[in-house]
């Protein structure tokens, strides 16, 4: 303990009241984390619960500080993985929800998986796509980034009077987004894909993909 | 005697150039330079930062080379003291179950059964997908008329969605005098799908619930939620509102 005095609460938050406090000078083992919070055990056995902005004034045994990785803009800039989920999705008119993840090989250049599932007025499916993705000014807080990759989708078209059969088709597509860094691992992200999935049909079909969600990386 | 003068002399030219089993056959213990050979590492060890005594700065060991002959009274053989930081375990992942009962819109209220996988960000925000099944009984008008609508198959209502919620009063109950458990109330809506009557519906849930903790790793809570999507199941197009409300239990743990 560095800081004059250390607060424990009786529960994981801000409104929990503080019943205890370790003096400077003391230690206390850290036994779990709950989000922003420290469940830590005193010298003398009590056990409550520590700000995350409090243990950070605290320094380990051997006088080096507390630190934790809680996720940064350098992180942002350059990490091994990322995920998230589309709340927003627009496919074709349908609405999607979908979700991603995606390996960098380096700051700027990723591959990337996503696997939605759309539901319209005429027709309900599911796609899964991989692609590369090339990220611009990734050390910026906004990076915006184009990509470009191929799929398969798989479509059960509605119909009331005549059943047309349920189709599996390739397709391909090229697009671009942005991020943009919210705090610690987490970040906004939208996109628009245009796809064009090959069908067995005369003509080809352009598909419009808009989406809007949430990822985080690690 | 010409001979022997040869091999002393031979004998004497080899000592000289150092052939080290001769060497040790004349006596020689090659006390001038090995302890030069020895003492460098020692003395270059500390820069490393790895083995360096915190009371000894890099440069105070280098005045021994230069006395080659003078023993080593003290080894520096203190290592810093390593502390390994054991990895703090978090508790944001809550994984559990809930059962209750949907009231499926023209076709009855029945139990409902499902899972959930939650992820808390802060104290207040947290992620919570959900995936569910309650079967539909029969409409008034199924009923009355003895016409079945839906085939068996198609009366399974089975929903998934992504929610965000948010912790609204966190507080404490109290039982008796020694006994205080975590309590919240929360709020959560989200988007998903449902399928039912033989079709897939995009669906929008909200609810709310009231969530008690008896330990830090376990939580109990009731919840009400409401699951809407637009069906033209019965002719109309219509705006379906199916409410659910349900008791689940879940624990806590992470990694």
């Amino acid at each position: 303990m560095n800081a004059p005095y250390l607060e424990l609460h009786t529960g994981p938050g801000r409104g929990y009241p503080v019943f205890n406090v370790v003096a400077r000078g003391d230690s206390v083992d850290v036994l779990k984390r709950y989000t922003d919070w420290y469940k830590v055990r005193t010298e003398r056995g009590i056990e409550g619960w520590v700000a995350q902005r409090d243990m950070l004034s605290t320094v380990l045994a051997d006088g080096s500080p507390f630190t934790f990785n809680l996720g940064d803009r350098a992180g942002f800039t350059s990490h091994r993985f990322e995920a998230g989920v589309f709340l927003y999705g627009d496919y074709g008119g349908a609405s999607e929800i979908s979700a991603f993840a995606s390996y960098s090989l380096t700051s700027s250049l990723a591959i990337e998986l996503t696997a939605g599932e759309f539901l319209g007025s005429a027709s309900n499916g599911t796609l899964a796509d991989i692609g590369l993705a090339h990220v611009f000014l990734p050390e910026k807080r906004f990076s915006p980034f184009v990509m470009l990759g191929t799929g398969i989708v798989h479509t059960e078209p509605k119909a009331q009077l005549v059943q047309p059969s349920d189709r599996t088709d390739q397709s391909a597509f090229a697009g671009g987004g942005f991020r943009f860094y919210l705090t610690r691992r987490f970040f906004v992200r939208g996109e628009y894909r245009n796809h064009i999935v090959f069908t067995k049909r005369n003509q080809n079909e352009q598909v419009d993909e808009w989406k809007f969600g949430f990822a985080f990386f690690f | 005697m010409e001979i022997r003068l040869r091999v002393l002399l031979l004998i004497a030219a080899a000592s000289l150039t150092g052939c080290a089993s001769v060497r040790h056959l004349l006596g020689h213990h090659g006390a001038s330079a090995e302890p030069v050979a020895d003492s460098r590492p020692a003395a270059q060890a500390p820069a490393d930062g790895e083995t360096l005594p915190s009371d000894q700065p890099p440069g105070a060991d280098t005045s021994q080379n230069g006395d080659e002959s003078a023993p080593r009274v003290i080894e520096p053989q203190v290592e810093r003291r390593k502390i390994k930081v054991p990895r703090i375990r978090s508790q944001n992942i809550e994984l559990g179950g809930y059962y209750g009962t949907l009231n499926i819109e023209d076709f009855g209220a029945h139990p409902v059964y499902g899972v959930q996988l939650g992820y808390h960000i802060t104290e207040d925000i947290f992620f919570q997908a959900e995936a569910g099944r309650s079967k539909g009984g029969f409409t008034s008008f199924e009923k009355l008329s003895n016409v079945k609508l839906l085939t068996e198959g198609e009366r399974w209502f089975k929903y998934y969605d992504l929610s965000v919620g948010y912790n609204l009063f966190p507080g404490e109950i109290f039982l008796g005098r020694n006994l205080a458990m975590r309590s919240t109330f929360f709020v959560l809506a989200g988007l998903g799908a449902t399928q039912f009557g033989g079709d897939q519906k995009f669906t929008v849930n909200f609810g709310a619930g009231y969530k008690v903790l008896p330990a830090d790793w376990i939580a109990v809570h009731v919840a009400v939620e409401d699951r809407v999507f637009d069906t033209d199941l019965l002719g109309v197009s219509k705006l379906a509102s199916n409410l659910e409300a349900h008791l689940g239990a879940t624990v806590f743990f992470g990694f």
